[in-house]
């Protein structure tokens, strides 16, 4: 504690006074003569102890608060000063095994289990150690502890994973571990201090002080030289028959011929290629007249022989190959240009669709239920007759993008929505309007861009209240507006679908728009196939429930009620997830992060760099820092604390208590008691 | 001492206050005495004129002033002569002069109030031919003067009245037994005290008095700070012959205390009933005329 003016202090004097003014009534009740208590009560002379010591505790306690009040302008402080707090004979033995997908390599997570027992071997009486593994995840394996044994015997079952350590992520996952931290904290980190596992910022690296102590770190690295590696880095498929696969090879150079490149479909290999030599660290591989099976297929590219880091040794991919989905195209003219640009855009797709044109004069509407959703090339063709059955389609379920084609211009009223139009006045210096407005949170535009440059001559369309403006030009006018009816959407595009009216189905950003639209008419929500270990799949990406996943192992990973409920669900295991959703059964292929692949290693210079900036002590990245050296670091003030606030506190409670007690001191004087 | 103020009639006199103005017991004595008798009406009842009423045989302790030493001449015996008024009887005083005898709340103690009026009643005895005794005591007898009615010994009963100081404790059976002693001749008896005593020790003290023909009368005396206590706060109360100090409330002092002192005073009223003596209580602020007063109307019915 310190009083940082001293000066107030000197109201310390102030005490004084009520220990006077009390004086001085003392003084004046001596005792008085009477000529005999033979009649007075005796057993009152309790009441004067009684009073004596009410008396001295009113003026203790006057006393106090001047006391306080002094105190309280001096403004006192508390040290937060980690000797007070723990004990500082004592050491937090914090030991963080990296766990990563790089310590499958060679003997390295071994090494780190011995390094773990040699540190809790050593720990001196009243130390506590505890245990955590390090990944993607920092994972508590020990609480603190003072049995070496405990920490030891967990030592055997640890066992590295696929995820990937970054050494920030760690040392701020850390931070909130430790933060109630029984002792000064000695972080030990053992792993292999991959260079890729280096935090973009150093401070990052750097931990908090927990509990006012610096931490001391002790790096353990586990191997001294960068380590040999080749792996599949990535796998592209092409034209449904062509396959090929990035080989990468790290801190050596592979010769020609030297591993061979296995292709397996649905695990039944069916190619095997010798690798060319990886100059400049990578090669490609390129299969053809590869034959996949219908929907998704699991394509496996693998090396042999096997490096002392076989797990990247094979890549995991996935591959649909489902049929297109159909998709109704009704058009006054089957062979109008609108069709082509449509079917080539929805063609390239993630999820591929065939257009099926048909003329609007010949449609029985009754096959309309066959289609999730549908496009009207030129709304104005549409009679009577189809514009209510398409009323009917949409407000069941259906959905429908709508475009204004020619036939529309002399409409005065947009069939099917029943909302005002009017054809826009086109000579010949009539210039096409560009688009200003945008509403990039609706699902069919949020990913697309390239809006700016697109130009459009669009018929006036008035909506209605409800309907929902998409996109519009300067003047205002809807370019793209949405209603919903029942339980569907219609979408209607104020202009045509051929580039005579505008130049949207030339613009990049028509293949994306539409491939947007088709995927959010059509409800379908698609699942990310090709995962990183450790990371989480988003299940609701698979539309309505989420139902099971099941792992590379054959493991179901959720409960029948996790199936309806659950979010996500984590891939810790490399190979391919099942998941079972509303469409059917879909294949998420799961590798693990390529950094881990990368087996190079942080500069001895960083290592110590580190170390000493952690701690300031130090260390050559191989070298346990000692209990001296680690005291040295608690001499470091702690933080300040005023406690004026408390003395403030005290003193309301000191004014509360002298009012009560004075009340009772003079009922005691005056005997009304 | 407050200022007197300006007398406006002889009754003043007979303030406690006034007396106390006076150096002089005797003179003291004689200021009561006279104011009061000025106040009285003149009447035979209480009589102190000189008129002869008849003689009667000399005794041991008349004043031999008064022997008619014709009579002697004519007859050998020693007659002396009666005048109205005059009963011829002994008055021995017996003053407290214990500790709490000297509390005193008015600026004047009841020691000194207890002069005043015993002095006064010496005085008054010694004009009506009376032999007059003093016995000054606390827990013994401090000073007695036997009964006598010569000329001079008003003067030596004074001045043993006058010397005595409040001191040590109060035990009425030693010198009620010395005066038991000494007392030989029935006569007057007044007794000036607080009777800070027990009753029941009061009682076997002066019964034998009564006994043996005495005519006792008890001169109570009390400060008005006994009778009626008035105090603001709790005040730590010091007896005066004790030592001994008790914390007493107002609300105690107000109620439960006047009851105390009172019954006190009932009982020692009864007691006196009893022993068919009177009692007097005496408020040491008010005048001595209700104590002069109510010793004639004893004399007088004793006489």
């Amino acid at each position: 504690m310190s009083l940082i003016t001293p000066l107030f202090l000197l109201g310390l004097l102030g005490i004084a006074l009520p220990w006077w003014l009390h004086r001085l009534e003392m003084q004046t009740t001596e005792r008085e003569k009477f000529a005999t208590t033979r009649f007075l009560e005796a057993s009152k002379k309790r009441i004067h102890v009684q009073r004596k010591l009410k008396y001295l505790l009113l003026m203790a306690l006057r006393m106090a608060f001047l006391a306080l009040l002094a105190f309280a302008f001096a403004r006192p402080i508390l040290f937060d000063d980690p000797e007070v707090v723990a004990n500082d004979d004592n050491v937090h033995h914090v030991i963080v095994i990296d766990t990563s997908f790089s310590m499958h390599e060679g003997r390295r997570l071994q090494d780190a289990r011995a390094r773990a027992g040699t540190i809790v071997d050593g720990m001196e009486s009243g130390d506590v150690a505890s245990l955590f593994g390090a990944s993607t995840r920092v994972t508590t394996l020990s609480e603190a502890t003072d049995s070496a044994d405990d920490i030891k015997e967990l030592l055997p079952a640890l066992a590295a994973d696929n995820g990937r350590l970054d050494l920030g992520a760690m040392i701020a996952s850390l931070n909130g571990l430790l933060e109630d931290s029984p002792a000064a904290v000695m972080l030990h980190v053992i792993g292999d201090f991959q260079l890729s596992g280096q935090a973009v910022r150093f401070a990052d690296m750097i931990p908090d002080v927990i509990n006012g102590r610096p931490v001391t770190l002790d790096v353990q690295n586990v191997v001294n030289t960068a380590t040999p590696n080749a792996m599949v880095e990535s796998v592209i498929i092409e034209n449904r028959n062509s396959v090929s696969a990035a080989i990468r090879s790290f801190n050596t150079e592979l010769a020609a011929g030297e591993r061979q490149v296995h292709l397996s479909i649905n695990g039944i290999e069916q190619q095997l290629l010798d690798l060319p030599a990886t100059g400049n660290g990578s090669a490609l591989v390129v299969f053809k007249d590869v034959l996949f099976g219908d929907g998704d297929n699991r394509v496996d590219i693998s090396l042999t022989p096997n490096d002392t880091l076989a797990n990247d040794d094979i890549r995991y991919t996935v591959f649909d190959n489902s049929p297109p989905a159909p998709v109704l195209l009704l058009t006054p003219d089957t062979s109008s240009l609108g069709i082509t640009y449509m079917s080539a855009a929805l063609a390239t797709a993630p999820r591929r669709y065939v257009v099926e044109p048909n003329a609007v004069a010949d449609f029985d509407a009754r096959v309309l239920q066959r289609y999730p959703w549908l496009i009207i090339e030129d709304l104005g063709a549409v009679n009577a007759t189809l514009a209510a059955a398409l009323t009917d389609y949409v407000r069941g379920g259906g959905s429908v993008f709508a475009a204004l084609g020619p036939r529309s211009s002399s409409l005065t009223s947009v069939p099917v929505l029943d909302i005002p139009m009017s054809a826009p006045v086109l000579g010949q210096d009539a210039v096409p309007s560009a688009i200003s407005q945008i509403d990039t949170s609706h699902p069919s535009l949020n990913k697309s861009s390239g809006w700016n440059n697109v130009n459009v001559h669009a018929m006036k369309v008035v909506p209605a209240g409800d309907d929902k403006i998409l996109i519009a030009q300067d003047s205002d006018t809807p370019v793209l507006i949405e209603r919903n009816i029942g339980a569907g959407r219609f979408m209607l595009y104020a202009s045509g679908l051929d580039n005579s009216t505008s130049d949207l189905p030339v613009k990049p950003v028509f293949v994306s728009f539409m491939a947007e639209v088709a995927q959010y008419l059509s409800n379908e929500k698609l699942l990310v196939k090709a995962q990183t270990a450790d990371s989480y799949l988003q299940l609701t990406q698979s539309g309505g429930g989420s139902g099971q996943v099941v792992d590379p192992s054959g493991k179901s990973l959720l409960s029948l009620q996790d199936t309806t409920q659950a979010q996500d669900v984590l891939l810790n295991l490399t190979g391919y997830y099942k998941v079972f959703t509303p469409a059917g059964e879909v294949l998420v292929a799961v590798n693990p992060d390529s950094r881990e692949s990368d087996l190079a290693l942080m500069t001895t210079d960083t290592l110590q760099s580190w170390q000493a900036s952690v701690a300031g002590a130090s260390g050559n990245g191989n070298t346990v820092a000692t209990d001296v050296e680690l005291a040295a670091t608690r001499t470091d003030d702690g933080d300040e604390i005023e406690i004026w606030g408390f003395f403030l506190l005290l003193m309301a409670l000191l004014v509360l208590a002298e009012s009560l007690l004075g009340n009772r001191y003079l009922n005691l004087k005056t005997g009304t008691f | 001492m407050a200022a007197v103020a300006q007398p406006r009639s002889p009754m003043h006199l007979l303030d406690p206050r006034v007396l106390a103005s006076l150096s002089n017991l005797e003179l003291v004595a004689k200021a009561a005495v006279e104011g009061f008798v000025i106040g009285l009406h003149r009447s035979p009842k209480f009589g102190f004129s000189q008129e002869f009423v008849e003689y009667r045989a000399y005794g041991e302790g008349d004043d031999p002033r008064y022997i008619d030493w014709n009579v002697y001449a004519r007859t050998d015996k020693t007659y002396i002569k009666r005048f109205l008024g005059e009963t011829n009887s002994h008055l021995m005083i017996l003053l407290d002069s214990s500790a709490s005898m000297g509390f005193g709340s008015q600026g004047l103690s009841k020691l000194q109030v207890g002069k005043f009026l015993a002095a006064a009643l010496a005085y008054m005895s010694s004009r009506q031919h009376d032999a007059v005794g003093v016995m000054v005591f606390a827990d013994e007898v401090l000073a007695y003067r036997p009964p006598a009615s010569r000329s001079g010994s008003l003067q030596g009963v004074i001045h043993t009245i006058d010397q005595a100081q409040a001191q040590q404790g109060t035990a009425i059976n030693k010198p009620m037994t010395r005066f038991q002693e000494h007392i030989r001749r029935r006569g007057l008896v007044a007794v000036i005290s607080d009777f800070y005593c027990d009753t029941q020790e009061l009682l076997d003290n002066v019964r034998p008095l009564a006994v043996q023909g005495q005519d006792v009368i008890l001169f109570h005396l009390l400060d008005p700070a006994e009778l009626a206590p008035d105090i603001k706060q709790s005040t730590l109360y010091e007896d005066m012959e004790t030592g001994h100090a008790i914390e007493v409330a107002p609300a105690f002092m107000q109620k439960e205390y006047r009851e105390r002192i009172n019954a006190h005073i009932a009982a020692i009223q009864k007691a006196a009933s009893g022993m068919n003596c009177d009692h007097v209580l005496i408020n040491t602020a008010e005048p001595l005329e209700k104590a002069l007063h109510s010793y004639l109307t004893f004399r007088e019915k004793r006489g």
